[in-house]
């Protein structure tokens, strides 16, 4: 069935169901970029258009959800990229069948972990059938679809798992409540299993399975959760069957004031998929996102300590390390120590909110991040960022201003990023911010390619509320660019210079 | 030019439906951070439900709950169920509830790690908040916010109760 059929069949049931008592809503964003290219000779300037547009109709226990996507870029490489994505949905308690694209995490994303991450422009979905159902406290997942994931990245949508692959899972949750009197105390149990066929493959491989399970326990304010996942794949490149295993244990406890999390990560060949894919988004427990190779070989823990004794005091801190097994060590050494030989991120934050009087918010701020091995050909970086943030609300409108200091080591080069930003806003109306950024040296002749030679850059932003459901932003300005990251996933993302138009719209 | 001519043409028709503001409120049924089942049918039968989408990772999310915080205890007295709803996805939700408790929300902390909750109620841009009433309307609903924008938020609840006290006759 090709793109307009679907649209139209879509329209065809959208407009059909109008006439009845249905609930129709969405959503839209609309992204227009003009910005300078220095590598185009003739026109030196480049436009980006990306529409997105939702389309949700509920009538009764059914309900259909369209997406329409639409990329347009000046440049003729890549090209555009557009799709239409459709889902019809029947639920009615104690059964849910869906068809057409999902997204799904079996427990927290061993074994199968296909999501939308909005924000970072990274969308693994599935396309096919899934049907739950839930009975004495259990729910049962079956599912079958073919996965597509599309990455932005250097400016340009692509679909990074352009292959035949075909992804069959299932999944069993029981829930026991064992006591509700004085304390609440629940047990959950599931196990789950996934298959990956390839409907055509060049060269054959065995098909990949992926077991897995997971126990957790709640008393009243304490969490625990261990999770455990098994990867019997085909080995990459030299070939033969492939082991791998991966175990995450999280707990936390919540009292009112108080908020700890902390979690222990091991994965040796646990990651599934391909160059710059997963089907299994194995978790990373450092907060700014990254991993060191997504499943393949890590290890690590991450602690977090959220204290708020006075409502006009808070105070977080935060240690987090990922990184590479390193056999030479004993274990509990090896989850807490980055030595020289192995690659990884330690991550530490430190965050204080405190409210001097009710209109007034001061955020002091340290993070410190060491990366080895990651932002090749650099082996080890070192970064140190001090903040301040302070926003004073004065009524009819409030002010908020900021100053941060990052310093960087390196082992090519020692230097500084200092930024100063403050904004100007009226509650319902706008936001005015203007920030300024600078480094403190031109980047080596080998980084200009990649980063140019820029060592400052300023920017305006304007937020417009049109309606409480229509937002606009209008960006003027440069973008250093840079690495960034969001659940270990990372993309280098182009220094950019020029206009960014944003409007977002809710109906 | 073409470009910057559709940017503004698509968003210009869908936003013509933006003044249909009572539209009726989608079920769900979800889990909190304490493994209760939430569902929208049981919240009105005990009065009308206000719901704030957030984020670990969204500043001002957070903020605004914050801002909300002082007035959970008299919209809680006149019978409005508040519900910060966590659309962080499953790798981030072991934190939810430690984070939820360390700045001592009292709200109803609901988890849709997997956007059914977000994409019912066409969320596109952090925070999004909506008031429903208990004749399952959304009589209100607010997209982003800025320091001040909770003002209107707690106007609204007010109203809400005002009605909710008019019809009763009290």
């Amino acid at each position: 069935m090709n793109q307009a059929s679907k649209i139209l069949i879509f329209f065809c049931i959208f407009d059909f169901l109008v006439a009845a008592d249905i609930r129709i809503s969405g959503a839209n964003k609309a992204e227009y970029w003009v910005f300078v290219d220095e590598g185009l000779d003739s026109l030196n300037y480049k436009e980006h258009l990306t529409e997105k547009l939702k389309l949700s109709a509920s009538y009764d226990d059914i309900t259909l959800r369209g997406v329409f996507f639409f990329w347009d870029p000046s440049i003729a490489v890549p090209g555009s990229l557009q799709y239409f994505d459709f889902t019809a949905q029947y639920k009615k308690a104690p059964v849910s069948v869906l068809y057409g694209t999902y997204y799904t995490t079996f427990g927290r994303g061993l074994c199968l972990n296909q999501f939308l991450d909005e924000d970072f422009n990274n969308d693994n979905s599935l396309f096919g059938l899934k049907a739950d159902f839930e009975f004495y406290n259990s729910r049962l997942t079956l599912l079958t679809g073919k996965p597509r994931n599309i990455f932005f990245e250097e400016l340009a949508y692509s679909i990074k798992n352009d292959t035949t692959d075909q992804i069959r899972g299932a999944n069993l949750e029981t829930k026991i409540p064992i006591s509700k009197e004085r304390v609440n105390i629940v047990a959950a149990i599931a196990g789950r299993y996934v298959r990956i066929n390839r409907a055509s493959d060049i060269w054959p491989t065995a098909f990949t399975e992926l077991y897995g399970g997971n126990i957790g326990l709640t008393v009243g304010p304490w969490e625990g959760y261990f999770e455990y996942g098994q990867h019997m794949g085909t080995n990459p490149v030299i070939g033969g069957r492939l082991k791998g295993e991966g175990y995450l244990f999280t707990t936390g406890l919540a009292i009112p004031g108080l908020g700890v999390s902390c979690q222990y990560i091991d994965y040796e060949d646990i990651g599934f998929g391909g160059p710059g894919y997963r089907y299994n988004e194995p978790v990373t427990p450092i907060k700014s996102g990254v991993s060191v190779n997504r499943g393949i070989d890590e290890i690590g823990y991450g602690a977090t300590v959220i204290a708020s004794p006075f409502d006009f005091f808070s105070l977080e801190l935060s240690n987090n390390k990922i990184s590479t097994h390193d056999p030479s060590m004993e274990i509990f050494e090896e989850i807490v120590v980055l030595d020289d030989g192995m690659d990884g991120v330690l991550e530490q934050i430190a965050k204080l909110i405190t409210h001097p009087s009710y209109d007034m918010e001061i955020t002091a701020g340290f993070e410190r991040v060491i990366k080895q091995g990651i932002e090749l050909p650099i082996e080890k970086k070192t970064e140190t960022k001090p903040y301040l943030d302070v926003t004073y609300d004065f009524g009819a409108f409030f002010i908020e201003t900021g100053y941060e200091h990052t310093f960087v080591s390196s082992d090519t080069s020692d230097y500084y990023d200092h930024a100063i930003s403050f904004s100007l806003g009226r509650p319902e109306l706008f936001v005015l911010s203007v920030r300024y950024e600078r480094r403190s040296r031109t980047p080596p002749d080998w980084l200009i390619p990649k980063l140019g030679e820029e060592t400052s850059w300023p920017m305006v932003e304007l937020s417009l509320d049109l309606t409480r459901r229509n937002n606009l932003r209008i960006r003027v300005g440069a973008e250093k660019g840079g690495l960034i990251c969001s659940g270990g996933v990372c993309r280098f993302e182009e220094p950019f210079k020029g206009v960014k138009l944003v409007l977002t719209s809710m109906f | 030019m073409k470009k910057l001519f559709l940017f503004f043409l698509v968003p210009l028709i869908f936003s013509l439906a933006d003044d249909a503001e009572v539209q009726a409120a989608p079920d769900f049924t979800l889990e909190d951070v304490d493994g209760n089942t939430v569902c929208l049918d049981s919240l009105l039968a005990d009065g009308p439900v206000f719901m704030s989408f957030w984020a670990l990772w969204c500043k001002m999310c957070i903020k605004e709950l914050d801002a909300l915080k002082p007035y959970y205890d008299e919209f809680d007295s006149l019978g409005i169920n508040l519900l910060a709803i966590s659309v962080d996805k499953a790798r981030s939700v072991p934190q939810v509830k430690p984070f939820a408790s360390s700045h001592k929300w009292k709200y109803v902390v609901v988890l849709d790690p997997e956007d059914i909750l977000r994409d019912l109620y066409s969320v596109q841009a952090m925070p999004s908040s909506f008031i429903i009433n208990q004749d399952k309307k959304i009589i209100f609903s607010h997209m982003g916010y800025k320091p001040g924008d909770e003002e209107l938020i707690i106007e609204k609840m007010r109203e809400l109760s005002d009605e909710g006290h008019d019809e009763s006759g009290e």
